[in-house]
């Protein structure tokens, strides 16, 4: 029986896992785990016996997937990570999403420079898939101030959505074996045209299993003042998709800034959503003072999130993957920083607290019953 | 045409999990490259540590043919002659 909340954290120094009762009144810290590697995604799959998954990003000797079969109680690494062929001419510079496919054992994983890979047996073995990996645009995808990541990575059915820093949302509607750009209403500040087919720097992207067809996405925002080729491009960076990602409308008005790097649903109602406004330049919360943004009514209005986080002079970022929120019925949510802290936000993110204080800095949280 | 050359390829600690446990293999190639193509045959998951999938050295490793770091006499297409020893070394990093 699920009785365990279960947090992994991704960090510049190896990863780290940390667990509650129900109640998630104490967490406690395991870790790190790993070589003291950058580690910039995790899994917690509840598939079967629970596995925790890490990749590990290792300057040295080469990307390494990790896993756990004793829920975060130590980590080995799997018999093989993701790698391109000789004949491919690629590298892999990092691995940025770990997801659970179908059956008990089939993971998907996106890494830089931007492929998918497939596993039929928990990561220890990998084949690429070339619907996306070897795309007509896939050598036209530049990198980010992050590198060119594949870091979203979303099943639904026989639809696959990705998103691609910076490539944009790619589509699959038959199971992964073919995708294609689908960008529609999704800008590209940095372009001098606003809206191309594909090369849009898409930051996140997250859906609902009882909102079929919706789904949001965290853009590369901060272009409002722009005056230069183009014209401007106000409000780009939150947006929402009502027909599978075939196009995509603004739900950015109301926020202090359409930057920002996660987004959340909540586990309950497809029509809250949550994001962490940034200030475009640098990439911090906007006066020094950090907020959630909290939408009840699916992007058309926003409130802000700030009990118990501090009012001024704090100066770190949220990363892509490093906010989550637990599936309870009051869930909780929990955002790790660049400075090192974890936050957990109650009640839905009504009242925050930090559970860790002097973590390295955070690339990753995930959060999981098990 | 006379055989390779036979040297000593040194495994650091971190890395002989990789092989068994051990802490020097024998391998044999009249140059570095023919070396580690030597290790890819005979020790493929240590060689995935040292070399990309390209085959190229990774970027942050220092390999060294006794006492001379490669980069200083002639890359991998450096000659061995027998009795070398062959040391792969991450390079000096922190932070």
């Amino acid at each position: 029986m699920a009785d365990r909340v279960m947090l992994t954290v991704g960090t510049r120094k190896g990863v780290f896992v940390a667990d509650a009762a129900k109640s998630r009144s104490s967490f406690k810290l395991r870790g790190p785990f790993g070589l003291g590697v950058p580690v910039y995604t995790t899994l917690i799959d509840t598939r079967g016996t629970p596995r925790l998954y890490a990749s590990s990003c290792n300057p040295f000797f080469g990307m390494k997937v990790l896993v756990s079969t004793d829920l975060g109680k130590s980590f080995k690494e799997t018999k093989s990570a993701p790698a391109f062929s000789k004949a491919d001419g690629r590298t892999l510079a990092n691995i940025w999403s770990l997801e659970a496919g179908g059956g008990k054992r089939e993971l998907w994983c996106g890494v830089e420079p931007a492929a998918l890979f497939r596993s039929h047996d928990g990561g220890d073995s990998w084949e690429m898939v070339p619907g996306i990996s070897n795309h007509e645009h896939s050598r036209k995808w530049q990198p980010g101030a992050g590198g060119l990541c594949m870091h979203t990575i979303i099943r639904d059915g026989n639809r696959i959505h990705l998103g691609i820093s910076t490539g944009g949302h790619y589509l699959s509607e038959d199971g992964g074996d073919t995708f294609r750009a689908s960008n529609s209403g999704v800008g590209a500040g940095f372009n001098p045209d606003p809206y191309p087919e594909f090369g849009q720097c898409v930051h996140k992207i997250v859906r609902h299993d009882a909102a079929p067809g919706r789904l949001y996405m965290q853009n590369h925002g901060g272009w409002a003042e722009w005056t230069g080729p183009g014209g401007p491009r106000p409000d780009i960076g939150v947006l929402r998709s009502d027909d599978y990602g075939r196009s995509w409308r603004s739900i950015a008005k109301g926020l202090p800034s359409d930057f920002g790097f996660p987004i959340l649903v909540h586990p309950r109602d497809p029509d809250t959503v949550y994001v962490m406004p940034l200030e475009g330049q640098t990439r911090t919360c906007p006066g020094g003072a950090p907020a959630v943004w909290r939408s009840e009514n699916g992007g058309n209005s926003w409130s802000r999130l700030a009990r118990g986080l501090p009012k001024k002079e704090t100066y770190f970022t949220v990363q892509r993957d490093a906010m989550d929120i637990d599936h309870f019925k009051s869930p909780a949510l929990y955002f790790g920083t660049t400075t090192g802290q974890l936050w957990i936000g109650r009640e839905g993110g009504e009242k925050w607290e930090c559970l860790f204080d002097s973590l390295p800095p955070i690339h990753n949280v995930k959060v999981a019953v098990v | 045409m006379a055989p390779a050359p036979t040297v000593t390829f040194h495994v650091m600690g971190s890395l002989r999990t990789y092989c068994a446990g051990a802490a020097q293999l024998s391998i044999s190639g009249r140059t570095v490259r023919a070396a580690l193509e030597d290790l890819e045959r005979s020790q493929v998951a240590l060689y995935r540590n040292v070399c990309d999938e390209t085959g190229a050295v990774r970027r942050h490793l220092n390999v060294f043919v006794n006492a001379d770091n490669v980069r200083d006499l002639n890359g991998v297409d450096t000659a061995l002659t027998s009795g070398d020893v062959i040391t792969i070394l991450p390079a000096v990093s922190g932070g």
